[in-house]
């Protein structure tokens, strides 16, 4: 299996920045994006905070025609694929179209347009409803969408799999150019800011601030009791490695590794034994070929909850015993909010410019210390170090749990 | 890598004309339909009001156990479909040793609870239950399948509409190929939704009493619900301990139409027949049975039957092309998982299962549908095809297993 997926070039949409030149400043200079939620009547909840992405017009980036019935998720998608298109220089022709695939991670990116369809159904009947939205309700409808608009024919794939899904979208698009079932995917995730997946996280009681207090994002802080919902999308262009060194691209890296395991001992929202998040590592290590004193920097998906900063705390300590003090762990997630299924592509478009600068991001907003969570986190501003393969991790509510690891290309 | 065979070696299935594989396959030589009138939901208002729901299904039946609780419809179905494959699979789940993963396919799935909480919203004298509010993300499907079976290995949810449970059977088979499962649980499962009902119905693409594919007055399709699981394992542990083996899986392969979101196109649909052959090394010539996407749409069979037509050239009438739409209706995402499903029954018994309430000829639709009857076929190679919403298309080939 000769095939290596490296990654050619980003597009990222995100509330602390949209671009890769201004969010990678955004994330060294640890940018937050906190504000009160305008995108729908937060007076009835007691969080009225969120990432939004406030500065976002779709036609920076899409064209006007057809635009219209598109939904939040697809206008935030179709344009970080854009920008991952532009920024590979990858010109999609009808020779090349059928080599070339869509990988989306996403869970609630048709949630809203799911809900209004059948609410209107409902309210107006049936027969009122505006046909044209109908399409908007299949969740594979944002990654259809950029096959549409970009004419991708390879093949197009949508993953739901929770907090996991960026990842394992990245790492189903990295099976299919190892499999030779393509040779550039651009692979990534979505989530928009809206009341129904609010209410979700809402009912669910993970929601920073739920119980009347300051809501705040500080992950593995001792202050920490929730998290922050932000929306966003990450598109990663993944390419069998020949292919970009044939067109000569310009290489950020190279996924090395990658796993997905499943937590049976989940009882929900991060309360679990941590076996499926140990499995996820180890696996991802091995298919990676790489010891665990290889890995130099973690970026974790801590998300300012008191069970999942534990849970992945405790998990690195376990698979890296003695070398677990001596890698540097952060999250970004404490600038970015809980994104759900794009906080992995979020995290990997981050991971990416970390290992090109040599610079980890730092955990913001830390500044109680907690004893159960005492690894090296990177609090003090940004670090620099020579980066040669960084792990990601994702764990999700319900059990699942990926690893992916990128790697410097030399 | 490549060397690694997988084969099917357990069947589970919920639909609306069976649970459980015996029963659904009796019921498909005989051609029985599964539709009638919509329960789920009041149908007064709208255009139609027929459907394929699953009547007689008691989640209780096959989940006794004291702990466990309800889930929503699309994790009852995969539930129940994969206890049942579990079962006439003989697999031992219990070795720890053994890495089983699951990928389910579906369009809605568990996010059908959006529609039972919009009925609390809007008659507000009802409580919301939170249990319901917490499963709406599709992937608490495959995630109470793994958790409740003790499964360690990958979960993946495929939300690729209709042809989900194709995406996720495919998918499984990659797993096992590349080394990261032993065992995959893999297939489809959806409920009878309100929001595809109305949708279909809004786009005139439902048919008022009976689902016609290829029939020259066909009127549409017919909304349906259910789930089908195939177990996949590699070919030399199935062999080892002794298993029945259905069927082989040889390959597949996946296409966008890029083109229109509902409309299918026939160079989509052609590509990806013609991708799955090349993945999975056979030539045209060695498929014998093709289970048609065969939706009863206009659109849908015209595009499939023309695609057929391309691939297949002045053979294409030699080939029985069926579709169990016309008995099941169209249970959309686990529409290709009931469809695999009928593929390897097909090849491990040679006998094809019908298109019934066809009668009228139509002429761009020349193909041999296996009209009303079904028909007794050695068939080696089978060729599932599906398609859906977005131009998300999916074929998969099975063959009968042989040394």
């Amino acid at each position: 299996m000769n095939r290596k997926a490296v990654i050619t070039g980003t597009g990222v949409l995100s509330p602390i920045g949209i671009g890769r030149n201004t969010f990678r400043d955004a994330f060294f200079q640890g940018k937050t994006c906190f504000k009160p939620i305008t995108l729908f009547d937060v007076s009835k909840y007691p969080v009225k905070i969120g990432g939004e992405i406030t500065d976002f017009d779709p036609l920076n980036f899409l064209e006007k025609k057809g635009l219209r019935e598109l939904d939040r998720s697809t206008r935030l998608v179709c344009s970080a694929a854009k920008l991952a298109i532009d920024d590979s220089k990858i010109n999609i022709t009808e020779d090349n179209t059928h080599s070339i695939g869509v990988s989306i991670g996403t869970t609630f990116g048709s949630l809203k347009s799911i809900a209004e369809f059948d609410r209107a159904s409902l309210i107006d009947g049936p027969r009122y409803v505006n046909p044209s939205f109908f399409p908007n309700t299949v969740i594979n409808s944002p990654a259809s969408r950029i096959s549409i608009r970009f004419k991708i024919k390879g093949f197009n794939t949508t993953i739901s799999t929770g907090c996991c899904s960026g990842i394992d979208a990245i790492s189903y698009a990295s099976d299919f150019i190892r499999m030779a079932r393509a040779d550039i995917v651009f692979a990534g995730a979505v989530e928009e800011l809206c009341e129904d997946t609010f209410l979700i996280l809402h009912t669910f009681g993970c929601l920073s601030g739920s119980n009347g207090t300051d809501t705040r994002c500080c992950p593995f802080d001792a202050r920490r009791d929730g998290i922050i919902f932000s929306e966003g999308s990450a598109v990663i262009a993944l390419e069998e490695e020949k292919h970009a060194i044939r067109r000569n691209a310009s290489i950020l890296g190279y996924i090395s590794g990658y796993a997905n395991a499943f937590d049976y001992t989940s009882e929900g929202y991060f309360k679990c034994s941590g076996k499926g998040l140990e499995n996820a590592i180890r696996i991802s290590l091995k298919d990676a070929c790489l010891d665990l004193k290889d890995i130099d920097c973690i970026f974790s998906s801590a998300n300012s909850s008191k069970e999942l900063d534990l849970l992945e705390t405790n998990v690195i300590k376990k698979v890296f015993g003695e070398h677990a003090d001596k890698i540097p762990v952060t999250a970004v997630k404490s600038m970015l909010g809980e994104t759900y299924s794009a906080g992995g592509a979020l995290a990997c478009a981050s991971a990416i410019e970390a290992l090109n600068y040599g610079v980890i991001p730092q955990t913001v907003n830390y500044k109680e210390k907690d004893p159960e969570c005492d690894l090296d986190y990177v609090i003090e501003g940004t670090r620099k170090k020579e980066l040669k393969n960084i792990l990601i991790l994702s764990s999700d509510f319900y059990g699942n749990n990926s690893a992916l690891i990128i790697s410097k290309y030399a | 890598m490549n060397k690694t065979r997988v084969a099917i070696t357990g069947l589970g299935v919920v639909s609306s004309i069976g649970i459980g594989w015996q029963e659904f396959w009796k019921n498909l030589l005989a051609g029985k339909s599964g539709i009638s009138s919509v329960t789920a939901f009041d149908t007064s208002k709208h255009f139609t009001h027929n459907g394929g729901q699953v009547k007689d299904f008691s989640f209780e039946q096959y989940f006794s156990e004291e702990n466990i609780k309800k889930y929503s419809r699309a994790s009852e179905f995969a539930l129940c479909a994969t206890r049942l494959a579990l079962e006439d699979s003989k697999i031992d789940t219990e070795n720890k040793n053994t890495i089983i993963g699951t990928c389910i396919g579906t369009t809605l799935g568990s996010g059908q609870n959006t529609e039972i909480i919009n009925e609390f919203l809007i008659n507000k004298d009802i409580e919301i239950d939170n249990k319901i509010i917490c499963q709406i993300p599709p992937h608490s499907t495959v995630t109470i399948i793994e958790e409740l079976f003790y499964f360690n290995g990958p979960s993946i949810m495929f939300s690729t509409a209709c042809s989900a449970g194709n995406y996720a059977i495919g998918y499984g088979f990659d797993l096992i190929k590349l080394g990261k499962a032993d065992i995959m649980v893999v297939g489809g499962s959806d409920p009878f939704s309100r929001v595809a009902f109305t949708g279909f119905n809004q786009l005139s693409a439902v048919a008022p009493e009976k689902c016609q594919p290829f029939d020259k007055n066909r009127k549409g399709m017919m909304v349906a619900e259910g789930a089908g699981i195939v177990i996949l394992e590699k070919l030399e542990s199935a062999l080892k301990r002794n298993a029945r083996i259905y069927a082989e899986v040889l390959g597949y392969g996946l296409s966008c139409d890029a083109g229109h979101m509902t409309l299918p196109s026939v160079d989509g649909v052609e590509n990806c027949m013609l991708k799955a052959l090349n993945n999975s090394g056979v030539k045209k010539e060695d498929i014998d049975y093709i289970s048609a996407h065969g939706t009863g749409t206009i659109a849908n069979d015209r595009t499939e039957c023309l695609a057929i037509k391309r691939v297949f050239g002045d053979r294409y009438k030699d080939i029985p092309v069926s579709s169990i739409k016309s008995m099941l209706g169209h249970a959309m995402g686990a529409a290709s998982a009931l469809e695999a499903v009928t593929c390897a029954l097909a090849i491990f018994y040679d006998e094809i299962p019908p298109t019934i309430n066809y009668e009228t000829p139509d002429p761009e639709c020349d193909i041999d549908c296996v009209p009303n009857k079904s028909r007794k076929h050695t068939i080696n190679i089978a060729l599932n095809n599906s398609y859906a919403f977005g131009g998300n298309n999916a074929c998969l080939i099975l063959k009968k297993y042989s040394e």
